[in-house]
């Protein structure tokens, strides 16, 4: 039987080495005030006045189209900026949705109306998405989502609530799916909108998460008026365009380096230290974090290539998870400190927000459970 | 690149289809019992494999080590009872190094020798797969800060049998004052492992391949046998369990591939620990979860499957396990300090050294 998934490898080639040391040294430089607690969230950190420094440096955006505001760059020296960001634990999280998600899509599917606004404002870190897919009712079971669009003279009416929505209060734009064909059932009839979130009708309520933040929201639509022009895509097309928009987010390195500020700060404590099993944890945790990389730029050259490798994704996604989720107990192990967080102490702060962040990395972008049913679907059974 | 790959990918398939003619429970059994597969092995000399890793003005493929690594995991998969990947490797130094390349079997013994002034080799090696079959074994020795590559005929070692997971025919090496049929000066790109590295990354690139075997296995039966009135594919634990093993399936693949692509890019003992640490795990992980989908049928000698988790066992051990590997690889990440560990990833380290061995 013929394998279900294939990881082609693809390289870095030296000649990038410039730009991944221009990004370094313009993280090394910023990164001097940044707290543990900011580094736990990285690109969950929205900071638009970072965002906006990294824009001013041809960092976001970096392989549109010079016409759309892009840098008409390669995917990989895309690929060595974002790693470069996540390393250091960057505060990205403003401009990463429409960096990863929202550009590409409306590259991909967006009016040229569309492209000519929205894409220059993301590329300057002006413009900040949020993602509205998931329903009080309708979590894993995405298809069955109630929230809905009536067709009204010149544009759409939504309806419903949207619940979860990373930054809904501190972005610009949300991407949202909603049922624009109430006669159609499940993963037919639904259809994206590029919805400005300060339109009237929508009304945000942050929800605090488990560590006291709000940054996630609940958001209501109350007959909301969104022009045609902002359809996404085609009406009724919004189920495919969502899981292939999916497919490039679930395959990137912040699937799998959530926690990497974890390592240098342990390296750190262990200098002078002979522990054995220190040292096996270390490089145990090193060897699995240098083939998830592999794997996620193999997939880079396979997306690249024109391919759709949704079985390699959910591969890393959940390797990836499992991985940036084991760490803060990897360094629970090896130093056993108590539980006391220490303000102002970098390591302390990283290890106590990523400790209580962990357990969404398995959720968010689609469960585990959900990643190994799709895997299991490509193997065939 | 893209044709070097395809070259690779020729010669995989056609392993594939010598391995599927020729290995059969009755081979694996009689090479279990001391017997060697001739009749495969003299198939793979005449079409060329033994020497794949070898410059064509030795005679040979003049492939590099990535391009070999689809055939080396097809050796894993079928759990090929032959030296072939050792072999690969001894005619690959040997040939670096500038010696004559013996004929027969020969296989390497990963330990790292003493050579004295008088040219004899001292040392040690608990397990040496294939060495009580094999009229040849190559090993590397140190005398002060020099390497060399020793070619051993096994009649003057004292090859003592030791029992193995795979039962595949294994003996240690207790060398006292041997005299090497042949002595050079060992390739520059060989460090201070000696032969460790590759023959760890030839153990992953063979983990890889048999977890894909395993997999195929695991889906196979699950889509077939029934409880409850339905496949037990049908199952939601199952399934879930055998897309964990898909996913350690991928994990060791990929590594198996970057230890041969830092093989060949001179950086075999970086490669090699990696991908030993990563397949390792999977080779057990894998293992147990195969052993779970298959429940009492597949826990009997008749049928297949421990074919492939008693190596899967065997492999994770040999070379250096998953443990020893990262200790060694802990200790080198932590000397090089904080500063040294996101560099060691994504570069740069020092400037790339050129192919010394291709
Ligand atoms: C930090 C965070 C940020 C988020 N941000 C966003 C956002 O910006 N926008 C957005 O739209 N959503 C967001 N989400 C929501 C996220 O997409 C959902 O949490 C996810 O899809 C799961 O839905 P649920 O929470 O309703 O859980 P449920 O779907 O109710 O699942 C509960 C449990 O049941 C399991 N389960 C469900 N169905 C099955 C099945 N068929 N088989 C086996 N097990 C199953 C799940 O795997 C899970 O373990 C975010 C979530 C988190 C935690």
């Amino acid at each position: 039987m013929a394998q279900s998934f294939k990881f082609n490898p693809l390289q870095i080639p030296d000649e990038l080495t410039p730009l991944r040391m221009e990004v370094r040294s313009f993280l090394l430089d910023a990164s001097s005030d940044w707290s543990g607690w900011d580094l736990g969230h990285s690109w969950t950190c929205f900071n638009r006045e970072f965002s906006r420094e990294v824009g001013k440096r041809g960092w976001i955006g970096m392989t549109w189209p010079e016409q759309y505001g892009g840098h008409d760059r390669s995917a990989l020296e895309r690929f060595v900026v974002i790693e470069e960001m996540l390393a250091a634990g960057a505060p990205v999280g403003a401009h990463w949705i429409g960096d990863r998600q929202s550009g590409p899509l409306l590259l991909r599917i967006g009016t040229e109306e569309q492209r000519q606004r929205i894409l220059p404002m993301i590329v300057r870190g002006d413009a900040a998405f949020c993602v509205g897919l998931s329903e009080p009712g309708s979590g894993s079971d995405l298809a069955s989502i109630r929230s809905h669009a009536d067709k009204v003279d010149g544009g759409w009416r939504l309806n419903g609530r949207k619940i979860w929505t990373t930054y809904a209060h501190l972005s610009d734009f949300m991407m949202g799916l909603f049922r624009s064909d109430r006669s159609k059932e499940r993963h037919a009839g639904l259809s994206q909108f590029l919805i400005d979130i300060h339109s009237s009708g929508i009304e945000v309520r942050p929800i605090a998460d488990l560590t006291g933040e709000a940054h996630f929201n609940e958001v209501l639509f109350e007959d909301v008026f969104v022009p045609d022009n902002m359809l996404l895509g085609s009406e009724g097309n919004g189920w495919q365009q969502v899981t292939s928009e999916l497919t490039f987010e679930r395959s990137q390195p912040d699937r799998f380096m959530s926690c990497f500020p974890l390592l240098p700060l342990s390296i750190d404590a262990l200098q002078n230290n002979e522990d054995r099993l220190a040292c096996r944890q270390i490089g145990q945790s090193l060897s699995e974090l240098v083939v998830l990389r592999e794997m996620s730029l193999s997939i880079l050259g396979q997306l690249e290539q024109g391919q759709t490798p949704s079985q390699e994704a959910a591969l890393v996604k959940e390797l990836g998870n499992s991985y940036e989720q084991r760490t803060p107990n990897m360094v629970r192990e090896l130093f056993d400190t108590p539980a006391v967080m220490t303000r102002g102490d970098r390591f302390s702060e990283l290890q106590a927000y990523l400790t209580q962040t962990v357990p969404s990395f398995s959720l968010r972008g689609g469960t585990r459970e959900i990643l190994r049913g799709i895997i299991a679907k490509g193997l065939g059974l | 690149m893209s044709t070097e790959l395809n070259i690779g990918e020729l010669f995989a398939e056609q392993m594939d289809r010598v391995l599927s003619d020729s290995v059969s429970r009755e081979l694996l059994i009689s090479v279990e019992n001391g017997q060697s597969a001739d009749t495969l092995w003299n198939t793979l000399e005449e079409l060329g494999f033994l020497l794949a890793l070898v410059d064509e003005e030795n005679g040979g493929s003049g492939l590099g080590w990535e391009d070999v690594e689809p055939t080396l995991r097809c050796c894993g998969r079928h759990g090929a009872p032959v030296p072939l990947p050792e072999t690969l490797l001894a005619n690959w130094v040997l040939a670096a190094s500038g010696l004559a390349l013996p004929t027969g079997l020969v296989t390497v013994s990963p330990a790292l020798y003493q050579l004295d002034g008088n040219d004899k080799l001292h040392g040690g090696d608990s397990g040496v797969t294939w060495a009580p079959l094999c009229e040849n074994i190559v090993a590397i020795a140190k005398r002060d800060a020099n390497r060399y590559v020793c070619l051993l005929s096994q009649e003057q070692c004292q090859v003592e049998p030791q029992e193995t997971l795979t039962r595949e025919p294994t003996g240690a090496l207790d060398l006292v004052g041997v005299t090497p049929s042949a002595i050079a000066e060992a390739p520059r790109t060989i460090g201070g492992l000696g032969l460790l590295p590759y023959l760890a990354s030839l153990r992953s690139v063979q983990i890889g391949g048999a977890l894909e075997e395993l997999l195929s296995l695991c889906v196979e039966y699950a889509n077939t046998r029934e409880q409850f009135g339905r496949p037990i594919g049908k199952f939601q634990a199952i399934q879930h369990a055998i897309a964990e093993l898909a996913s350690q399936t991928a994990a060791a693949q990929v590594a198996g591939q970057y230890a041969c692509r830092q093989i060949d890019a001179d950086n075999a003992e970086r490669g090699g620990m990696i991908a030993k640490i990563r397949a390792g795990q999977a080779a057990g992980r894998g293992a147990e979860i195969a052993h779970q989908v298959f429940g009492a049928i597949g826990f009997t000698d008749e049928h297949s499957l421990h074919y492939l988790t008693r190596r899967l066992w065997q492999w994770r051990c040999d070379a250096g396990s998953e443990f020893w590997w990262s200790e060694r690889l802990g200790q080198k990440t932590i000397a090089a300090g904080a500063d040294g560990l996101w560099p060691s990833i994504a570069g740069p380290t020092e400037l790339r050294k050129t192919h010394a061995l291709r």
